[in-house]
């Protein structure tokens, strides 16, 4: 690690106002990380996806910390085809928060300046650790149904270049609440490294939907470190759209805790360009008879590279465990790659699991039954594409947050 | 209208069509007959554009070479073949893919495209006429279509696409008696002055019902023998092997 991160994390540690334990805790936290640096491809996690290298090759000198943010008058366009409530997030710290159409009290939002001591072996977590300060935690109380669905803004300001952003946010649903999240991610500049730890809580008997959405190109390089701790009789959808950014890694880690606890998490990666993207999960089926789906559909053009490693883990006391994955990839050139690295341990002896992965090309006889009743190569295969990530789609549950992201994709044949 | 000269296919250097002749006139029905992998399907997918094909020789619609357009512009022009094997498209509405077919052929001809309300009516229409169960087109295009069900599903994109030139590949193989009947008074009323059939089949009795101008016999690869209908009632009796 060059001298530069170590001058920005001083100059970090004086503006902001931590208690000695804290500035303690985030001193042993960039220890960490400045002993192993970012992750190259000799980790086995990392092995389809070497971000050192990565990171060298499209940022040239990375800061770590940015100058002092100023306030700019820039238009903020939020979504008309729903009412939602939004939070709007400027470089990862709350700007605005809107949540007129809820009850008062029943979403509670706190900023938290210190972080807790808990240690995750991932130089990235670490990194997230030291440099993170204001993040924000969501709660949900006791029994609350939000009733409109809750939107995520994510906007950078413009002095932000070459920057290394540490973002933190979590989401605690208290038993029997529910909660439906859009998460846009689309910063709107480039060139940063954006270093997000997400973590989630769901309560006995709550449900969270979370759709996760990266369409907007740009050169971004993105980790995001999510961490989904399920209670009993809980439930978790989680929808990916990775597409937009340069790299982008969703590293998910789902524990399901106590019994009847279930996840279902469904992912398109949809690349083109030099854009190489990754999904990586681990689902720890720690209890009986919980259940976790996972589908992944990935379509790559030109040079792109994507990556999906998918492991279940079942301890030997999760009993009646029923466990799916798979993962399919349409690829569209030669020139792209795709890497499944589907994995299952499992000690228990009672349990229903699978995994599948295939990855093929285009099916030229379909294009041509296409191309004799009219539409151009391009309209054929595009057909074709979006009803192979139909399924996908298809998988979101509320219906309105459905209907907006085909809308917003163009992924859909219902035109 | 079609003219096809000294027509030689190859693919993977096996040599399917061998110099194969054949003229079509609007206001004609030809049909095709032959022994099983004697190059009809060849021919059809070579007139619709199929790419993979090493072609000798000259085909020519409507006065314009042929051979160097692309598939969707044969179909712009009014080429339209009935597959012997539809493809099932997992995903695709069937509905949906029938509005985007008639509209991108309109938009090239640069006609106005059919809203939903007026594709919906003539769809109501065609399949009313086609006795053909209007429910299955909600599904996904030809995915667990019966054998009979995809045939007529192609008919069905036929009479909305109203062609100039219509090939069926062996659309009657597969079809239950009454809807041989059905298909068939399709094609005799989209038959006119202005456009042509060509019918690959095995069967004389299809001939019954579309009466056809001409009756070819295609075997490896040339058209060895033309005639009238009559000539279909003989190949039934005597079958291919005197023909040669
Ligand atoms: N892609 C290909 N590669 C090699 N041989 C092929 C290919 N496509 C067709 N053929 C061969 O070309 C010959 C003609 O096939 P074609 O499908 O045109 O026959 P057909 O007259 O339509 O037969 P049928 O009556 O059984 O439908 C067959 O011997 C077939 O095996
Ligand atoms: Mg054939």
């Amino acid at each position: 690690m060059d001298s530069q991160i170590k001058i920005d994390f001083e100059n970090f540690l004086n503006k902001e106002n931590f208690s000695k334990s804290q500035i303690q805790l985030k001193k042993n936290n960039f220890n960490e990380f400045v002993k192993k640096g970012f992750p190259n491809k000799r980790i086995e996690d990392w092995k389809f996806s070497d971000l050192n290298q990565i990171i060298q090759t499209n940022i040239k000198k990375l800061n770590f910390i940015s100058s002092d943010l100023k306030q700019e008058d820039f238009e903020i366009t939020t979504i008309k085809d729903f009412e939602h409530n939004k939070i709007i997030f400027l470089n990862g710290k709350i700007l605005k928060v809107d949540f007129s159409l809820e009850e008062n009290d029943k979403i509670v939002i706190q900023q938290n300046h210190n972080i807790n001591a808990d240690h995750i072996e991932n130089s990235l977590v670490s990194l997230n650790s030291a440099f993170v300060s204001d993040y924000v935690k969501f709660t949900v109380k006791k029994g609350y149904q939000a009733k409109k669905p809750l939107i995520f803004y994510n906007y950078l300001t413009t002095d932000i270049a070459s920057s290394a952003l540490n973002i933190r946010i979590d989401i605690d649903l208290e038993d029997g609440s529910s909660l439906n999240v859009v998460d846009l991610s689309n910063q709107n500049l480039n060139n940063n490294f954006i270093n997000i730890r997400q973590n989630f809580h769901v309560g006995e008997n709550a449900i969270l939907k979370k759709y996760f959405l990266d369409t907007e190109n740009s050169k971004n390089i993105k980790y995001i470190y999510n961490n989904l701790d399920l209670a009993k009789n809980s439930h978790l959808e989680y929808f990916i759209l990775s597409s937009g950014s340069k790299f982008l890694k969703n590293d998910i880690t789902c524990s399901l805790n106590n019994q009847y606890g279930s996840i279902s998490l469904n992912g398109i990666i949809n690349l083109d360009g030099e854009k190489h993207h990754e999904i990586k999960t681990v689902i720890n089926h720690k209890d009986e008879n919980c259940k976790s789906y996972q589908l992944i559909k990935s379509v790559l053009a030109d040079q792109s590279k994507g990556v999906y490693q998918g492991k279940i883990s079942v301890d030997n006391k999760a009993q009646k465990t029923d466990g799916y994955q798979l993962s399919r990839a349409l690829l569209l050139n030669d020139q792209t790659e795709f890497n499944a690295k589907p994995e299952l341990e499992i000690y228990a002896d009672d349990v229903k699991c699978s995994h599948g992965s295939t990855s093929g090309n285009i099916d030229e006889d379909s294009i041509f039954y296409l191309m004799s009743r009219g539409l151009s190569y391009h309209q054929s295969k595009q057909l074709l594409v979006n009803a192979f990530l139909n399924e996908v789609l298809e998988k979101i549950t509320d219906e309105k947050i459905k209907i907006f992201i085909k809308k917003l994709t163009g992924l859909t044949n219902e035109y | 209208m079609l003219s096809i000269k000294n027509l030689r296919a190859k693919i993977d250097n096996k040599e399917i069509l061998r110099g194969l002749n054949l003229n079509i006139n609007p206001g004609e029905v030809h049909a095709i007959m032959g022994p099983n992998g004697s190059g009809k399907s060849t021919l059809s997918n070579i007139l619709t554009g199929k790419k993979g094909y090493e072609i000798e020789g000259e085909v020519t619609f409507e006065k314009e070479d042929l051979l160097k357009l692309e598939p969707e512009e044969r179909a712009h022009k009014g080429i339209f073949l009935a597959f012997q094997y539809p493809l099932e498209i997992p995903g695709v509405n069937t509905n949906i893919f029938l509005k985007t077919s008639i509209n991108a052929i309109k938009k090239a001809r640069g006609e106005k495209e059919f809203d939903a309300i007026e594709f919906l009516k003539l769809i109501k229409k065609k399949s009313a006429d086609l006795k053909f169960d209007e429910k299955i087109l909600s599904r996904q295009l030809n995915v667990g279509f019966s054998g009979g069900e995809k045939k007529k599903n192609e008919i069905l994109q036929m009479s909305i696409l109203n062609p100039k030139l219509a090939i069926l590949d062996e659309t009657d193989s597969g079809l239950d008696i009454d809807a041989l009947r059905v298909v068939s008074e399709g094609v005799n009323t989209l038959r006119n002055q202005n456009n042509a059939f060509l019918i690959i089949t095995h069967y004389q009795r299809l001939l019954d019902y579309i009466i056809p101008d001409y009756v070819h016999v295609l075997k490896n690869g040339q058209i060895i023998k033309s005639g009238g209908p009559e000539l279909a009632k003989n190949l039934e009796k005597l079958g291919y092997k005197d023909f040669n």
